[in-house]
């Protein structure tokens, strides 16, 4: 089996990778105390136990987590896992600087002592290597800490594992596949593990084939070769080519689909400077988005829809959008009337975007809009790598731009962090808006606490914060991401699974 | 000193050792008395009529450039950034969409709107065509003349003076050259995207034409004047320039004076190759930010947008290539022409009369 | 000669030394290209991005940085920000794939360039000249990556003549190597090849213009003698220059786009992603590679204007 992939994983060191790429290989070989089912849809968003016994017994006030390692566990290369190991894969990914390691640092006691040397161990976890148990403080109630031992840089490596950056030669793990014969930036391969019959921990499917993995920059001929057959899997996380879109849904439209991923497209409108301080003027923005222009420049990768939080997520709301239908014309005049309102009219506004497409083609359409109803906008396209740098740098004060939003984890709380106001911060600020909404941080308090497994319990809570979000137009959502499952010939469409949190489950791929 | 094949040394060469333009020496049998060699010159312009067509095409590419907004308001009913993703537009008793739902927009109407096509916002490509020429010419003229000075400069002192200077001046061309040009274009447009270019007395806005311009004319300074630098080496041990140093000739005239001239087809020919690269090297800034700011059209950048829609919308390519082709044909032809009327001896052909007058019949 | 080539060695070291230092410049001048800002990661708080800094040196002076990543650069150890890879050890692996790429076009590019500049020049002003200048403006409009575009689409995926895009190696499957390159040759040759022949068309002309070609002529000499011994030799100086050029540029990785197009994995490729993500150490290296190429090339091609004309001497 060939997967063809855009670009390069970051790191296929389970320590430190952060990006799709990354983690489609590493949670099938490195498991956690805790996984995702390997399911699609909802049920996929699921924790189930992963190296642990079960989902841990969480203590009444949220701080403490016990775990239980099950019994005869072995890596892939035949030693046995120890409670201990868990405790030293957390304190390398941290002195790894894994890009995540404030889930770590912020949330753990003596994480942050330990990443700063004051310490020579996390004094918030301890592990009995007779009893298998694992016991992480948490310096305060986190509710999506379970999502963070789902990670894959919070999976279990042997305690003799080098702090130092292996993704040329990635260590051993559990699970049922391993990497091997890396070649940076050209290719790697994902095989089945054989000690994995061993430890066959339940819910995580064995495997059927080997996975070959090129990396093929150039999507065009990456679409091309699954389309002729000669590459099996096309990376869902890359985009298909709008040339070849047509001739795909025509000719092999029994092996390809559009799958939602739970991901947001959105225009930030700084609440702090003019002109979308004014409530009116950021209504009018949302009122005159024609979500439907913006699917197109997509190729029509876009879900429609008003809300922060997308579909698939807990808390998603189920009313109808407060300033119109997303599937619908937009009502420009009423857009034009609220700009006259606001006493905006003609304020100068600069649009900010990345520069890949269609990126920069959303904000082309946008700037045009703006013009449309009354701003005064022009448009500024800056290279991707500095992008987020500048416009998250509060010197920069950018009044509206592109930004999108990918789980982490589904827990709500992780899109959150993008509209909390405890999250504004000089430099690499990530609340764009710069919304500073007391009513938001009273509900946060509360909600960020809950854990992950209970999330149940405050659903509709979340959902009447999301919906205050959209009457407040804090951000203008203009869709939810959607991405390709397209195959070869030669695997079992139906049989693979589309995972919620990681794309196309290597696991679950097989020959017809 | 000899030349190669060992022919007897050849008397001065062009304009050579006769001071003075009036008395250049012309080709066989076109020599005309009475007439200034500027005159005559335009005399046998006059008589090229392919040269002065295509001279023609580009002067007409460039006029309606500057007319675009006549077309954009009175044909088109539309400006060049307006979006019209989601609307139809009747071609033959047919609705169709300006943009599919999957993204690709629509091809040539040959109709007052859209009559080159749309783009993937939705906007009238023949319309962003005349706005982007005026754009894309701006920045090729600019670009291209900052590249011929500062090379021509750079290859006659380098050739001519050789030693010390050459290596200085050499090396430093190694140096810029050493960026692969798309490299450099790109760190110094990433730099600029932002802060503009402060030189004390000489400030640049991060979106002025002008930064594209500037970057694109220097960085291309080394291609040009090595094939320069390589032509005045040859020609500084010519019999020519050493009777004008026998005169007492000073450096700057011999340089200006006696070399130069001879320089001027290949300076000919690289003009119009020079404004070609710099209008599709534009492209290649403005995606990282320091070129035309989007949306305002330019030539390069409509390629560039167009690429990822080949084939299903090849036309988003091919228009403005089209239109960037002919432009530089024009430029290229005439230029040949304009040449050969300056220095008809260039005519003479192998084993043949000359075709000047082939022409001129 | 021993001198020409110890100056040439010195000023190889200058010019590499120039060149590290002004890239090294550019990208400090980067507004918000702190690459503490993107190794942090987009949720990072103010005292993570600080401990990068700190880990990574960034806090200290330029110069400091400079000297260090210079030091790694020579024993062989410096590591790309974004992936943490030695960088050598990527620019090595993929230096073959790059010289392959660039000395097929560079052959080609020639042949085509000085073929059809004759041919121009020897029918000025008739019905093929005309076709040929066309021809070599459609070369100099249309921009590569256009060019590779199209054909990897109709020759290599609508109609199966070539693969699309990939490497073989050459000590692998030679035959898999030819067919392979062939597209890329192709597109990047193009242009290449329009430029030669109208500079060659023009620099045939003037020479045959010569009183020293009249007087070849004048001598009873065959035309064929004429032009390979007396015009040919002479108008092919400004292209040798360009070539040599062209040719060290592309080794240095300066074919960015075709490589991306078609998936070749060389240093252009490298060169480029590496430009997307503002990642120093391996741009610092491939611009260092691409110098030496220019400075080699530059000293053979002024080798070779002295054997093209004799009089020139070494400078």
């Amino acid at each position: 089996m060939t997967v063809s992939q855009g670009s390069a994983p970051d790191f296929l060191d389970p320590g430190l990778g952060y990006t799709t790429q990354a983690a489609n290989a590493d949670w099938i070989s490195y498991t956690g105390l805790l996984t995702y089912a390997h399911e699609a849809g909802t049920a996929g968003s699921k924790l189930i136990p992963g190296v642990a016994t079960d989902l841990g017994k969480i203590s009444p006030n949220g701080r403490v987590y016990v775990f239980t390692l099950r019994k005869g566990l072995v890596y892939s290369n035949g030693e046995p896992v120890h409670a201990r190991d868990f405790a030293h894969t957390i304190e390398r990914s941290i002195k790894l600087n894994w890009g995540g390691k404030s889930f770590f640092t912020g949330n753990i006691e003596g994480a942050e002592a330990f990443d700063k040397g004051q310490a020579h161990t996390i004094s918030g976890i301890t592990t009995n290597e007779l009893t298998g148990q694992i016991v992480i403080k948490l310096l305060s109630p986190f509710g999506a800490f379970p999502n963070v031992l789902a990670f894959p840089s919070a999976a279990l490596l042997p305690s003799n594992t080098p702090m130092t950056n292996l993704s040329n030669n990635p260590p051993p793990g559990v699970g049922p596949y391993m990497i091997t014969n890396v070649v940076p930036n050209q290719s790697y391969s994902v095989v089945r593990n054989p000690k994995w019959s061993q430890d066959n921990i339940p819910g995580i499917p064995a495997g059927h084939v080997d996975i070959a993995v090129k990396i093929n920059p150039n999507t065009q001929s990456e679409a091309e070769r699954v389309l002729n057959n000669t590459a099996d899997i096309f990376d869902w996380a890359d985009t298909i080519p709008p040339s070849l879109l047509p001739q795909i849904e025509s000719h092999a439209s029994d092996r390809f689909a559009k799958e939602s991923t739970v991901s947001n497209f959105f225009f930030f409108l700084n609440t702090q400077t003019k002109p979308f301080n004014s409530e009116l003027a950021r209504q009018a923005v949302v009122t005159g988005l024609d979500q439907r222009a913006l699917s197109r420049l997509n190729s029509g990768f876009l879900a429609p829809g008003c809300f922060f939080l997308p579909p698939g997520m807990p808390g998603h709301p189920r009313g109808a959008c407060p300033y119109g239908d997303p599937n619908a014309a937009p009502n420009i005049a009423k857009a034009k009337e609220l700009v006259q309102r606001s006493g905006m009219a003609g304020t100068p506004v600069t649009v900010w975007s990345e520069t890949r497409a269609p990126k920069r083609e959303y904000a082309t359409y946008y700037t045009n809009l703006l013009n449309q109803i009354g701003f005064k906008a022009t448009q500024k396209v800056i290279a991707d790598a500095q992008y987020f740098a500048t416009i998250g740098n509060l010197s920069t004060n950018a009044q509206t731009g592109y930004a999108n939003w990918s789980q982490d984890f589904p827990n709500p709380s992780d899109f959150y962090l993008l509209l909390d106001a405890n999250s504004i911060q000089p430099q690499n600020n990530g609340n764009f808006s710069q919304v500073k909404d007391p009513h938001i941080q009273n509900e946060l308090a509360v909600l960020n606490a809950v854990p992950t497994t209970k999330l149940a319990s405050v659903v509709s809570r979340w959902e009447a914060l999301d919906e205050y979000v959209a009457r407040k137009a804090y951000v203008a959502v203009f869709g939810y991401g959607q991405q390709p499952k397209f195959f070869s010939d030669r695997i079992d469409f139906g049989a693979a699974v589309f995972h919620p949190v990681y794309g196309n489950d290597w696991t679950t791929i097989q020959l017809k | 000193m000899s030349v190669a094949s060992g022919l007897p040394a050849a008397p001065a060469g062009r304009e050579g050792a006769t001071p003075g333009l009036g008395e250049v020496i012309l080709g066989p049998g076109a020599v005309t008395p009475g007439l200034g060699p500027y005159r005559l010159a335009w005399r046998r312009l006059r008589g090229n009529r392919v040269a002065l067509a295509f001279g023609l095409l580009f002067l007409a590419i460039a006029l309606v450039s500057v007319l675009a907004p006549l077309y954009a308001h009175q044909i088109a009913k539309t400006g060049p950034d307006e979006n019209h993703i989601t609307e139809t537009i009747k071609v033959g008793g047919r609705t169709l969409e300006v943009v599919s739902p999957g993204g690709i927009p629509i091809g040539p109407t040959w109709r007052s709107r859209f009559f080159l096509g749309a783009d993937q916002n939705g906007r009238d490509i023949a319309v962003r065509l005349l706005y982007g020429g005026r754009n894309s010419l701006f920045i090729g003229a600019v670009a291209t003349t900052i590249t011929m000075v500062l090379a021509i400069l750079v290859g006659l002192l380098s050739g001519y003076s050789r030693g010390p200077v050459d290596g200085v001046l050499s090396r430093a061309m190694d140096v810029l050259w050493a960026y692969p040009a798309v490299l450099l274009g790109v760190a110094l447009g990433v730099v600029f995207a932002l802060g503009g270019i402060d030189l004390g007395l000489f400030h640049l806005q991060g979106s002025s034409l002008l930064v594209p311009a500037v970057i694109v004319g220097v960085v291309y300074v080394p291609y040009v004047a090595k094939a320069l630098r390589g032509q005045v080496l040859g020609l500084r041990e010519r019999e020519f320039v050493d009777a004008a140093r026998a005169q007492g000739l000073g450096h700057v005239r011999i340089m200006l004076g006696e070399i130069l001239p001879n320089l001027a087809s290949t300076i000919v020919v690289l003009v119009p190759l020079m404004l070609a690269n710099s209008i599709l090297r534009e492209a290649s800034l403005s995606v990282r930010g320091a070129g035309v700011q989007p949306p305002s059209p330019s030539w390069g950048t409509m390629i560039a947008e167009g690429i990822r829609f080949i084939p299903a919308a090849i036309h988003t390519t091919l228009v403005p290539g089209i239109m960037l082709m002919l432009a530089v044909l024009g430029i290229n032809v005439f230029g040949d022409g304009l040449r050969d009327a300056l220095d008809p001896r260039a005519r003479v052909r192998v084993g043949r009369s000359p075709v000047s007058a082939e022409i001129e019949t | 000669m021993a001198r020409f080539v110890a100056r040439r060695l010195f000023s190889m070291v200058l010019v590499l030394f120039t060149i590290s230092i002004l890239t090294f410049l550019i990208f400090q001048a980067i507004p918000n290209g702190d690459p503490a800002l993107r190794l942090a990661g987009r949720t990072a708080t103010a005292p993570q991005i600080e401990d990068v800094r700190r880990q990574w040196g960034f806090d200290k002076p330029i110069y400091v940085q400079y000297a260090r990543t210079m030091e790694k650069i020579i024993d062989g150890e410096v590591i790309s920000y974004s992936q943490q890879q030695n960088v050598e050890q990527e620019v090595w692996r993929d230096l073959p794939v790059t010289i392959s790429l660039a000395l097929g076009a560079g052959i080609l590019f020639l042949i085509f360039g000085v073929l059809f500049g004759v041919l121009s020049a020897i029918t000025a002003g008739r019905t093929t000249d005309r076709a040929l200048t066309v021809l070599a403006m459609f070369g100099i409009s249309m921009p590569a990556f256009f060019l590779a575009a199209v054909m990897s689409y109709y020759l290599g995926y609508k109609w199966g003549i070539f693969p699309i895009g990939g490497y073989v190696k050459l000590t692998d499957d030679p035959w898999g190597w030819f067919t392979h390159l062939i597209m890329p040759w192709v597109s990047l040759a193009i242009l290449q090849v329009g430029v030669y022949s109208r500079l060659l068309r023009s620099n045939i002309l003037d020479t045959l213009g010569e009183d020293y070609v009249r007087t070849a002529r004048a001598k009873g000499l065959s035309e064929r003698r004429v032009l390979s011994r007396h015009v040919l030799r002479n108008s092919l100086i400004p292209v040798v220059s360009l070539w040599g050029l062209d040719l060290a540029a592309l080794f240095g990785g300066g074919a960015l786009l075709i490589e991306i197009v078609f998936d070749l994995h060389g240093v252009g490729q490298y060169a480029a992603e590496s430009i997307g993500r503002l990642d120093v150490p391996p741009i610092l290296v491939i611009t260092m590679l691409t110098a030496f190429f220019v400075v080699l090339m530059s000293a053979i091609t002024d080798i070779l204007y002295a054997a093209l004309d004799p009089r020139i001497r070494f400078s």
